[in-house]
């Protein structure tokens, strides 16, 4: 069946890997039908368009950009001088970004088959740039620290390479475990090539300092290990074997990193358990943002304080737009208000899974659990920090935090996942 | 197995979907309630604590006002708090050192502390000095004009309190702390109405403790106190404190003294003046040299110790915190119950021989007279402050009538009077009261009262039996001028009736012109008196080693047919070495004090036949004329003369007279005139000190001197030279008419021992 693989676009050559399942499982399209869609892709964004999904998207960027106006101008106009100065920016960027998504909707996914080793050698590169000219050369026009991290890289515009990252690994990952889709089970191709990459992005991620990218990475890296077959008691000596790693960097390691002593992780701990230094004498820990998180989050209440009307961002709460935009929220919208977003969070994700699993193939299942999963893990840990639940780290919410280049990649992650649906059989409205 | 593993993956992908969903999300959410349900209260409260900052708009303190409604006796100017803002300046190092250098100049504050001070990057408040005046405001502003600083120092409204009198009713003033709160006085007493209601403004401020642009801000308009107005006129008061300074220095009174003047009608107290007293302006500084002396004398680690002590003591108000036995003034309370209940008259006859023997009391109790009064009727008991007369009449009364007019003559409760400490009478109630007991508070021994509720009781003597409510403050009036509140000057109750108030009133009188009560006597003004010479019984039975200590007083009213003012002077513990009796010590001082104050109050002046013989006359005009003119024109009044300076040539003029023309010259005195060329070491005398001394040797020690005297108060046999208008020492013109307060040293009281 020399056309079963044929692409939406066109390509004659059929991907060796698609599972046999999965092409039989494709409904039989009409060749006319597949080029009139092929002619009119451009026109016809709608055509196959998932539209659930869509409006998720749309409606969690719409209020994550009136948040983010909200939850930014007062800080802007005063670091800034211009109470629009974030707002501008990240509007500009979700208009291309969603103009981008929905371009990457009819991208056939299959192509990034190929691109997979590009990706992955781009991403390993500026991770190894961040780490050279930031932490080692200490160049900050290209890799400006932020604390005693090194997360940014600047190349003409600024972006996180964890984040080209997340989404290398979760390519690399989707396509290894559509390759080795029927010898999970084994070490050799189940285990190993998986820990290899996961080591190589986990351990350079780390060494920028950067902890929650590092944590994402892994959780990222475990739940598609886990759901591609991977045996579970490699999670377990996996999982083992990197609590001990930590217990031993925290204990002994990293003192000598970032300049500013001491491993912070241990201060974020401290300030976790006792967020308005109560317990300790002398104050605790430096717990400034996350008590004045929680003062915002309390001055909520059931049903906020109103939109535009947080007292907390006046410079209490520092940056308001990045991390923790969500305790603004918590303080205009109240719990009513927060909990409506944390659903439609869930319905994204509810519905990301959804079509990931009617994916035609079992690339497209991973990589869309992948996308679905990341979107999933940082809004929920992002919120968990927020509400002090788990300790502070630094992960931004998506759709809501301030960030141009991380919104774009987010929303053209979307496109992926809705031009999954776009080629899968889910009913789309 | 291709379908079971799409299977598997399905499963693992919803599951953990789930667990994402319910687990991760859940917990945030039972998070989200804790903080916001549960503490939802307690954080947002402690959100808009740091986030609101509110700056009190100080109210301007009410003036006080004296009873002229003219002078000012207290009054609030605005001044001003110097504030840093350290978190504008902290970064500036050139800024901090120009602030430090500046400030430290104007505010003369330390330059180092003041550079410290301006590092601190995390305060916006910090107070450098407060109070400072206009000129140091205006040197401020132009400081930071010629520096171009426009953030970082700040001046805040504030006012200070200031007393145009000095020491003049500071006792009754009281003063104000660091806050304009009112710590004594009428400053304490009505601090809500005069403290007015401090203002806010109330602003959102951002983390950098800057406004927030867009924000609210809402102010709270201050609401200026309200002003007194007192009944105490100061012209009143500064006479009571002018002769009880006298007083004290004349009898070197050991514990301090009170002059009380009330209006009789009304309760409104003219003037109470206490001594030591204070300057308000700076009342932690002591004033009062014997406390200045005690204190030297402490050994150091009490003198601390001690100078609280006399502060205190200085900021008392003696005349409602302290109590004393009333003595003998008592006796016009007790005449009174006797008249109204019928149990006498001014004509009954009792028969005193010098003591009474109490049953069950080992030693008779004595009258002052321990010889005895013999027999004579209650107007002639009073006059001769019989303590048997009284004793008697107590035992008419009996215990329960007695203490029913006790009661209702108020010396049973406080009076209520509008200042703060007013302390409560001490006595034997009705139930405990033995015969013993009853006889001896007949003459007012025994049981403590203040002077205010003497004066109240002695005020109901006069005015008709009515007893009034004493009050300081006569009206208060807020700062638009209207009057929000105005004295109570209803009589609590008649506690007896007008004609025993009449005829007590004629005794009185009686007793101020010629009974023992003569030292407060005053020309021509009717005056009505008792005298008071308590025993500090406790204080002596403290230390039995040292002896008895007494309060002189003196309460009397004036003029007799239509009392209008009552006054009380008492000196406590005056110097056993000069005199104790009420008489000799309160009474010219008494006498002086109503001199004075009946003619500014308006009393009419009405001699009598005999006081206009001895009243002086007004000295003529005779300066510019020759010698010769000069005798003529005195020799047509009666008057003599004297020269000083050339007399030789008959035609020279007089260029000087003394007694000065429109001055008082006594009937039949000299006016000693001086003519060109006299010598000023000539004409001075320095004045002798006539304490002591009887009428016909004062006037023969005046002539030796080349000085005049006026006679106050009684002239009759067995009175001596009490005060002198002139002191001793000072150095006056040859002519010089001095005034002289004759009174009698009475020993009229009796100590009595009361054990069985």
């Amino acid at each position: 069946m020399p056309s079963a693989g044929r692409t939406a676009r066109g390509l004659t050559r059929v991907p060796q890997y698609v599972p046999e399942e999965e092409r039989r499982s494709r409904p039989p399209q009409k060749k006319h039908q597949r080029r009139r869609r092929v002619k009119y892709a451009l026109f016809s964004l709608g055509n196959g368009l998932d539209m659930p999904l869509f409006v998720f998207i749309m409606v969690l960027l719409a209020v994550g950009l009136v948040m983010l106006f909200s939850a930014s101008y007062a800080d802007s106009y005063y670091r800034e001088g211009d109470s629009y100065f974030y707002i501008q920016r990240q509007g500009k960027f979700a208009a291309a970004g969603v103009a981008a998504m929905l371009l990457i909707s009819t991208f056939d996914y299959h192509r990034l088959h190929k691109l997979t080793p590009l990706v992955m050698g781009i991403s390993v590169l500026m991770l190894v740039a961040v780490v050279v000219f930031g932490r080692m050369l200490h160049i900050d026009s290209i890799a400006p620290p932020e604390g005693v991290a090194y997360r940014w890289l600047n190349l003409g515009v600024q972006f996180q390479p964890s984040e080209v990252a997340k989404f290398a690994l979760i390519l690399v990952f989707a396509h290894l475990i559509s390759k080795y889709s029927d010898k999970m089970d084994t070490f050799r191709y189940g285990v190993l090539p998986f820990a290899g990459i996961l080591l190589l992005f986990g351990g350079l991620i780390f060494l920028e300092n950067h902890m929650s990218g590092t944590l994402i990475v892994l959780a990222l890296g475990a739940v598609m290990m886990f759901v591609g077959g991977t045996k579970p008691r490699w999670f377990i000596i996996g999982g083992t074997a990197l609590v001990l790693l930590l217990a031993a960097y925290m204990t002994l390691g990293g003192k000598d990193e970032g300049g500013e002593g001491g491993v912070y992780q241990m201060d974020r701990i401290a300030g976790w358990l006792d967020p308005f230094g109560e317990k300790s004498e002398g104050g605790g820990a430096d717990t400034w943002q996350i008590q004045q998180s929680l003062y915002a989050i309390g001055s909520g209440g059931l049903l906020g304080v109103g939109l535009g009307q947080s007292r907390q961002k006046y410079l209490y709460l520092p940056k308001p737009q990045n991390d923790f935009i969500f305790a603004i929220v918590c303080e205009e919208l109240g719990l009513v208000g927060a909990l409506v977003i944390m659903i439609l969070f869930a319905l994204l994700i509810w519905r990301g899974v959804h079509v990931s699993l009617h994916a035609k193939d079992r690339f497209g299942t991973m990589l869309g659990l992948g996308l679905t999963f990341q979107v999933g893990l940082q809004a929920v840990l992002n919120i968990c920090v927020v509400t002090n639940t788990i300790p502070n780290t630094g992960i931004s919410l998506p759709f809501f935090s301030s960030g141009g280049t991380a919104l774009m990649m987010l929303l053209g992650e979307m496109g992926i996942l809705m031009n999954i649906s776009r080629s899968a059989n889910v009913e789309k409205t | 197995m291709a379908k079971g593993t799409a299977e598997k993956i399905r499963k693992k992908a919803m599951g953990l979907t789930a667990v994402l969903i319910i687990a991760g999300f859940g917990a945030a959410a039972v998070s989200l309630f804790r903080w916001q349900i549960v503490r939802g209260e307690e954080l947002s409260v402690k959100a808009m604590e740091q986030s609101l900052r509110s700056t009190a708009l100080p109210a301007m303190r009410g003036t006080i006002y004296d009873a002229t409604g003219t002078k000012v006796l207290a009054q609030s100017a605005s001044v001003w708090t110097v504030v840093l803002e350290p978190a504008y300046l902290a970064e500036n190092e050139p800024m901090r050192r120009t602030v430090a250098a500046g400030l430290s100049r104007i505010l003369e504050l330390d330059e180092n502390e003041l550079y410290e001070e301006t590092g601190d990057a995390s305060s916006y408040y910090t107070v450098v000095k407060r109070k400072i005046e206009t000129n140091v405001r205006d040197q401020i502003n132009q400081f930071m004009l010629d520096n171009g600083i426009n953030k970082g120092i700040r001046l805040i409204d504030d006012y200070k309190r200031y007393y145009p009198y000095g020491t003049v009713a500071s006792n009754v003033l009281g003063f104000t702390g660091a806050d304009n709160q009112g710590l004594e006085g009428l400053e304490s007493y009505y601090d809500s109405e005069l403290s007015g209601s401090t203002g806010r403004l109330i602003a959102a401020k951002n983390a950098w403790g800057t406004d927030m642009p867009f924000e609210y801000e809402q102010v709270i308009e201050a609401d200026n106190g309200h002003d007194l107005v007192l009944t105490i006129d100061e012209t009143v008061q500064s006479i009571l404190e002018k002769y009880l300074a006298q007083g004290i220095e004349k009898f070197n009174v050991g514990n301090g003294a009170v002059a009380v003047a009330m209006d009789v009608k009304t309760g409104g107290i003219l003037g109470l003046a206490t001594k030591p007293n204070y300057d308000p302006n700076d009342p932690f500084t002591i004033l009062d040299q014997k406390l200045l002396e005690q204190i030297a004398e402490l050994p150091e680690d009490e003198k601390e110790e001690a100078e609280n002590q006399a502060q205190y003591t200085q900021w008392r108000n003696k005349g409602v915190s302290d109590t004393y036995y009333p003595g003998s003034v008592y006796k016009m309370c007790t005449g009174s119950m006797g008249i109204e209940e019928g149990v006498i008259t001014q004509d009954s006859q009792f028969t005193c021989t010098g003591s009474v023997k109490m049953e069950g009391v080992k030693d008779p109790i004595h009258c002052w007279n321990h010889g005895g009064h013999g027999t004579t009727s209650f107007a002639e008991g009073l006059c001769n402050s019989c303590n048997p007369w009284f004793m008697h009449i107590s035992t008419l009364l009996g215990v329960n009538t007695f203490c029913k007019y006790r009661e209702s003559f108020g010396f049973t409760e406080k009076t209520g009077i509008d200042l703060p400490g007013e302390s409560a009478s001490l006595y034997h109630s009705e139930e405990s009261m033995l015969p013993i007991d009853l006889v001896i508070e007949s003459f007012g021994q025994n049981f403590s009262i203040t002077p205010i509720q003497m004066i109240t009781a002695c005020a109901a003597v006069a005015n008709g039996g009515y007893l009034v409510r004493p009050h300081v403050v006569d009206r208060i009036v807020d700062s638009k001028g209207n009057i929000v509140k105005t004295a109570d000057t209803s009589y609590r109750r008649q506690v007896i009736s007008e004609g025993t108030s009449k005829t007590l009133t004629g005794i009185l009188q009686q007793n101020a012109a010629s009974g023992t009560a003569r030292g407060g006597y005053v020309s021509g003004y009717r005056i009505c008196g008792k005298t008071g010479t308590s025993e500090k019984v406790a204080k002596h039975a403290e230390d039995l080693s040292k002896p008895m200590e007494y309060i002189a007083s003196y309460c009397g009213f004036a003029p007799a047919e239509d009392p209008k003012y009552a006054v009380l002077v008492f000196f406590d513990e005056p110097d056993r070495e000069i005199a104790t009796g009420g008489n000799a010590v309160a009474g010219p001082i008494f006498s002086a004090i109503m001199q004075e104050m009946l003619p500014y109050l308006g009393v009419e002046v009405q001699y009598t036949e005999d006081e206009y013989d001895q009243l002086g006359m007004v000295a003529p005009s005779v300066v510019g004329m020759t010698i010769e003119d000069a005798q003529k024109t005195l020799d047509d009044q009666g008057l003599y003369f004297d020269v000083v300076g050339d007399d030789e040539n008959w035609e020279n003029r007089v260029v000087e007279q003394i007694p000065e023309s429109g001055s008082m010259v006594p009937k039949g005195g000299t006016v000693v005139l001086y003519t060109s060329g006299y010598s000023i070491d000539d004409a001075l005398v320095e004045v002798p000190d006539f304490f002591g001394l009887d009428l016909v040797n004062a006037s023969y020690l005046a002539e030796i001197y080349g000085l005049q005297i006026s006679v106050n108060g009684s002239r009759d046999a067995g009175t001596t030279v009490m005060m002198q208008g002139t002191s001793a020492d000072d150095k006056v013109k040859q002519g010089t008419v001095i005034t002289l307060t004759f009174a009698e040293e009475l020993d009229t009281e009796t100590y009595v021992n009361i054990e069985e």
